[in-house]
């Protein structure tokens, strides 16, 4: 208690007086319903689907209920900012005064707990946002109990559909690890040298984004090599660090494959250390953050594909259909777009 | 043990983390490409400089029987105080950012001096506290455009990086301190035996307090160079493990962290040996699992060497 003193009187000390550097870009989201998640597929579930009949939950007005949302990860970087702004955005346009949101911190077991919390305060919907798609059963066997729906974004849980949950909204990062691989072939005219910034060790992400670049390179453009892949970590520090080091040792290299923005930003820091001019080596990244579509903008990275993290509008209205009693397909794959050249400048306003 | 084999493990912990650079600098030159260019040694060089100066302040601490968990945080910490202060200019932003760190410290030392808790518990505390204070003060990361603060990251004064002069500096500093003034006999002793340099009139509390607040202010300026170096304030990622880090180029440089003397020369070696370790298994496209296993060896070698001093 006296440290938690300690510390506030700290940041009340170290913020008094505090004045920082002047913003530089002044880059406003305009137009926010351009950058909604629209529904790749299916578009119309074929039979299969999950209706609030099967389920078992009662009917009940979306507005005046007590919905729950559970994010994983601190709102320390884009995505997960856009995530649950959009959330919240979309819930109080509905008009849904009940949302209580929680955050895990990246710890599982408080996200765990998290979500029993927000049960046993009555939720009646719950959205989550897993950290990891496994180790769910506590918290599906209350919901089940008391039948509340539950919709998953951005990642899955293992567990069975609509015993357990409603459906799942999400990309799919193989495909974004494909369409990177387009972007890279386009960017190197079919042939060449590639090194992969990975992501963290040991993450479904990474994997699946790796996966579907090499498939996508072995399949279309067999002249392009990948010779170097190394993990960034997600960080730009270690991208930085990374890229540092390979373009030591590789200074033929042709093109680098960040999976995600961060590390692509890192590993521009690294190429303007080393003397290099935009475009010498060719970036191409996912997740469609603001700093990254800025990147494009300067010349220094190829594209992005989009990992869209705006999932409030197609969450609430895939609960809409559910109450209403449409059958809801057990994943609703969402579409991302492309930053490239020709439209970075242009959509600087919607990236996140 | 025979003496011949006493004399081999005596030479190795004095001199092994110097064979063990001197080998891995002859592997990389015979089968590295491109490794013995200038630029090369230049990046190593850069991307060690703040583990170097955190494990300065790390081996003091070691030095007095203790360990500072919290420098990791401290960096974040001294990143976000950059960013919050960043437009009175560079070096407004870089004094309180210092500042900030030397006050971590002192927090640290008042716990370990004045109310007693184990150093182990008070600084593992302010590692998880001071990285939510600095998360708190700055959500997320943020690009800045200082050319000052750019510079001290990018810039070099007769070919040789100002992050790497910096550390060069503060080495030589250090190591001042502990071969040349009363403070570094101070420090030593206090570590070596604590109820004896009390007895023989030590200001032990204010000489315990003095080296966490140096271990603060040396973690901070290596926050400083690191988010020079990023153009951008991360305190999110920042200084992540780095405890891990320092405390590793401290054992292995030779101190022992039983306390009694500190090594200052070894530390920096220990630590450019960690780092081309790492160059070594990046530059031959090793996954990182590999990098891991191969630092655990090190450090094993190194603890047990430290093990036949007594």
């Amino acid at each position: 208690m006296r440290a938690a003193l300690v510390l506030a009187a700290a940041a009340v000390v170290l913020t008094g007086c505090a004045k920082a550097e002047a913003p530089t870009a002044t880059a406003n989201p305009a137009d926010a319903q351009a950058q909604q998640q629209v529904v790749k597929s299916p578009s119309a579930p074929a039979g299969g689907g999950c209706t609030i009949a099967q389920h078992g939950s009662p009917k009940f007005d979306l507005k005046s209920a007590v919905v729950g949302f559970s994010q994983s990860e601190k709102e320390a970087n884009p995505f997960r900012i856009a995530e649950t702004k959009s959330i919240k955005d979309e819930a109080a346009k509905l008009g849904i005064a009940n949302l209580k949101v929680t955050n895990a911190q990246s710890q599982f077991s408080k996200q765990i707990s998290d979500v029993q919390q927000l049960i046993a305060q009555g939720a009646q919907l719950l959205v989550i946002a897993p950290l990891n798609s496994d180790g769910w059963e506590p918290v599906l066997q209350q919901a089940a109990a008391k039948k509340v729906p539950i919709i998953t974004i951005d990642r899955k849980i293992n567990a069975r559909h609509c015993a357990d949950y409603v459906t799942f909204i999400g990309s799919d990062f193989t495909e974004q690890g494909r369409r990177a691989a387009d972007q890279m072939i386009e960017a190197l005219g079919g042939k060449g040298k590639v090194a992969i910034l990975l992501g963290a060790p040991g993450n479904n992400v990474t994997t699946e984004r790796t996966n579907g670049f090499k498939e996508q390179i072995a399949a279309k453009a067999p002249d392009i090599e990948i010779t170097f892949e190394q993990t960034g970590e997600f960080t730009r520090e270690k991208g930085q660090q990374v890229t540092e080091q390979l373009i030591q040792s590789n200074p033929d290299i042709d093109g680098i494959y960040a999976e995600n923005d961060e590390m692509a930003l890192g590993a521009v820091t690294a190429l303007k250390g080393a003397g290099k001019k935009p475009g010498d080596v060719k970036i191409v990244s996912i997740d469609g953050t603001r700093g990254a579509v800025q990147g494009i903008v300067d010349g220094w990275i190829y594209a992005v594909i989009e990992s869209n993290p705006r999932f409030g509008q197609l969450a609430f209205a895939t609960a809409q259909k559910f109450l209403d009693g449409e059958p809801i397909p057990e994943k609703v794959i969402i579409e991302d777009r492309e930053y490239d050249s020709a439209n970075a400048k242009d959509s600087l306003g919607q990236a996140y | 043990m025979a003496e011949p084999a006493r004399g081999r493990i005596a030479w190795f912990q004095e001199y092994g983390v110097y064979a063990a650079v001197g080998v891995l600098l002859l592997f990389n030159a015979a089968f590295t490409p491109h490794f013995l260019a200038l630029d090369n040694f230049r990046t190593q060089l850069v991307q060690v400089a703040p583990i170097v100066i955190v494990a300065l302040g790390m081996a003091l601490v070691i030095g007095t029987e203790g360990i500072d968990l919290s420098v990791g945080s401290v960096m974040a910490l001294s990143a976000s105080v950059i960013a919050l202060y960043l437009g009175y200019g560079a070096a407004p932003a870089i004094l309180m950012a210092v500042l900030a760190g030397a006050l971590v410290g002192a927090a640290n030392g008042a716990l370990v001096a004045f109310v007693g808790v184990q150093p182990i518990v008070a600084t593992l505390a302010l590692l998880v506290g001071v990285r939510g204070l600095a998360n708190v003060l700055l959500p997320q990361l943020k690009e800045f455009v200082n050319p000052t603060l750019v510079a001290i990251g990018s810039d070099s004064v007769a070919g040789i990086p100002i992050v790497v002069l910096a550390a060069v500096a503060l080495t030589a500093a250090v190591a001042f301190v502990v071969r040349r003034t009363t403070f570094g006999r101070q420090l030593v002793a206090v570590g070596g035996n604590r109820a004896a340099s009390r007895l023989s009139g030590l200001p032990v509390r204010r000489i315990l307090l003095t080296v966490y607040v140096i271990s603060g202010a040396l973690a901070a300026v290596a926050g400083v160079l690191a988010t020079s170096r990023l153009q951008a304030s991360d305190p999110t990622s920042l200084g992540l493990f780095m405890e891990l880090s320092a405390i590793t180029a401290v054992v292995v440089g030779g101190t022992p962290l039983s306390g009694g003397r500190v090594r200052v020369l070894g530390t920096v070696m220990g630590a450019v040996l960690m780092q081309l370790l790492q160059a070594t298994l990046i530059k031959h496209n090793l996954p990182q699992s590999w990098t891991q296993m191969a630092q655990a060896v090190i450090i094993l070698a190194a603890v047990y060497a430290a093990r036949e001093r007594r």
